[in-house]
């Protein structure tokens, strides 16, 4: 388990997405959702974008490609195009930091159905 | 991004245009109506080079808010930016050509292409491809391949219009001193006007240059033509245009208004007298805003085309494109124009007046648009598309001594406005490009 820093809750306020670059992990997205955090895979599991240039809507993130969505705090793949679930990690917040808990040994994707 | 549409070569103009259009001695022929050879230049000449209008800035207020509509037989989408600007696009897809956007109107954050899922955001920019690992793969350069953006956009009192050509003149100086009449309608009031109700739509089985005509400077069909709706609608005949003590035939570039100033008789057709009301009550505060003159003009028998396709009547409100679908055949957009300062209920007579008339059941429409289909029809026939047809009322009736500015006609039964709409025609198709166009303008760029 890695302790990775992701940024200061007073860099994030509610409602808002972020982009955390880690080239050895993969980028991550921070999530604020009216308090809590949570920490997601940045890459769209169905092509190239970003999740953090999506809208988020209720507790869903809109990819900004083709508009699928992923339940932020389960990471879990709304329908077509977006099948295979977002990685999701679990976070701690220590003073006014954001870490996300990464397992070194990523556990492999999951396709739904 | 480099998004900008590609301009198409222009062909060589048509040999012997004067045989289907000689202005000076006042006649046309038929086969303007009717030939293919002739729609296809009208197509590169007039609607890949004039400015036309797309929509009305109040259908699109937000981000992302969009219409579609088509430039000539060009499908676009017009669609607000973030930063409040709008654009056009072409409404097909970069990569084999389907078309990215089926709704009429709407609000979105992009379109997503149906055929191989490539998406693109409100500013056209190419987001994403469904198997975008295909692409990284072949060096694919996602910055050249946005949706096509149309070359110029401007907008003129909540007017928005668009031109493919990057060399066409500023849309200020496209219309000139039309503008002065123009707000007579459009900026009559504080916070100018807005659309109500959608966009109706039908199509008629004639040209377009035969309907947009009619609006440059036909007042002469009304009484004759809409006899029995005007019977219908307000209980008597039209008023009696030869009677009016003072009215003008005004043009400029092509774009034609003719009219009265009797304030209320276009309005009167609708059979609503709270609009009636609504006009006069409007009046004096019209009169402080623009003057006497176009306080006179603000529901007044009168009908107006901008060049090439571009029609309004002021006190009906209705507000319409002739959409060139062939030589033969047109699909009719139109929409109603009020104030956006005007009492709810008065927005909505004017939009149910509208139906009434202007609509494809309306009274007035189906008189037009019989005649209209019938003057393109008979040029289907060889010889007969080949006679003239008589285009020379008012032939020395330009108003060498006034303060209007303008080309000025004096009268509004005239045929003025009509030559000056087909000689800008004949221009466009005798010419490649705008630098070569000529300047038949005499009249002044102000009011005095
Ligand atoms: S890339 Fe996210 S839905 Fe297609
Ligand atoms: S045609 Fe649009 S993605 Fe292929
Ligand atoms: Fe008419």
């Amino acid at each position: 388990m890695e302790k990775v820093y992701l940024c200061k809750t007073s860099d994030l306020a509610e409602n808002q997405v972020k982009r955390i670059d880690n080239s050895e992990h993969g980028d991550i997205a921070v999530y604020n959702l009216g308090g809590n955090y949570y920490a997601t895979a940045d890459l769209c599991t169905h092509a190239t974008a970003s999740l953090a240039e999506g809208d988020i809507e209720d507790e869903m993130i809109v990819c900004p490609v083709h508009w699928g969505q992923f339940h932020i705090p389960t990471g879990r793949a709304q329908g077509f195009p977006c099948e295979i679930d977002l990685r999701t990690y679990p976070v701690a917040i220590e003073g006014d930091a954001i870490y996300a808990l990464v397992e070194v040994a990523a556990p492999a994707l999951i396709a739904k159905g | 991004m480099s998004n900008i549409i590609k301009t198409i070569d222009v062909t060589d103009s048509l040999e012997n245009l004067k045989e289907v259009c000689d202005i000076e001695d006042g006649r046309i022929s038929g086969r303007i109506f009717y030939d293919q050879k002739i729609y296809e230049q009208e197509l590169e000449k007039i609607f890949a080079r004039c400015w036309l209008f797309v929509a009305h800035e109040s259908q699109i207020p937000n981000t992302g808010d969009y219409v579609t509509t088509t430039m000539g037989e060009d499908e676009v989408i017009v669609i607000r930016q973030k930063d409040g600007g709008i654009k056009v696009f072409l409404n097909a897809c970069p990569h084999r050509g389907n078309k990215v956007c089926f709704a009429e109107s709407g609000s979105t954050r992009g379109f997503i292409c149906n055929y191989h899922g490539w998406s693109f955001n409100v500013a056209g920019n190419l987001v994403g491809q469904h198997e975008s690992g295909i692409y990284e793969a072949s060096d694919f350069d996602k910055a050249k391949w946005g949706l096509k953006e149309v070359a110029q956009v401007e907008s003129w009192k909540g007017l928005v219009f668009a031109t493919f050509d990057p060399e066409a003149p500023t849309l200020q100086e496209y219309l000139g001193p039309m503008t002065w009449y123009l707000d007579a309608l459009f900026d009559n009031q504080e916070g100018g006007t807005e659309f109500v109700g959608g966009c109706i739509r039908s199509t008629y089985d004639c040209n377009w240059k035969i309907a947009a005509e009619n609006f440059v400077g036909d007042i002469l069909h009304a009484g004759w033509t809409h006899d029995s709706a005007a019977r219908a609608m307000l209980g008597g005949s039209v008023a009696k245009v030869s009677d009016f003590e003072e009215s003008y035939s005004v043009n400029w570039n092509g774009h034609g208004y003719e009219f009265a100033l009797d304030t209320v008789g276009n309005v009167a057709v609708l059979g609503e007298s709270a609009l009636n009301k609504y006009l006069h009550t409007i009046k004096p505060s019209v009169a402080e805003r623009l003057g006497e003159f176009r306080a006179n003009m603000i529901g007044a028998v009168s009908s107006c085309t901008l060049f090439p396709n571009f029609s309004f009547l002021a006190g009906q409100n209705t507000v319409r494109v002739w959409q060139p679908r062939g030589p033969n055949k047109i699909e009719l957009f139109t929409w109603v124009v009020v104030n956006k300062s005007a009492p709810q209920e008065i927005k909505e007579k004017w939009r149910k007046g509208a139906m009434m008339t202007f609509s494809p059941t309306g009274v007035f429409e189906m008189d037009d648009g019989e005649n209209w289909e019938y003057c393109t029809k008979t040029a289907k026939g060889r010889v007969t598309a080949a006679q003239d047809l008589y285009i020379g009322l008012g032939m020395n009736s330009r108003a060498e001594e006034t303060s209007l500015p303008g080309n000025v006609f004096k009268g509004q039964l005239n045929e003025a406005n009509a030559r000056a709409y087909y000689q800008q025609w004949f221009d466009h198709l005798s010419t490649k490009r705008w630098s070569e166009l000529p300047n038949r303008n005499f009249g002044k760029q102000e009011a005095e």
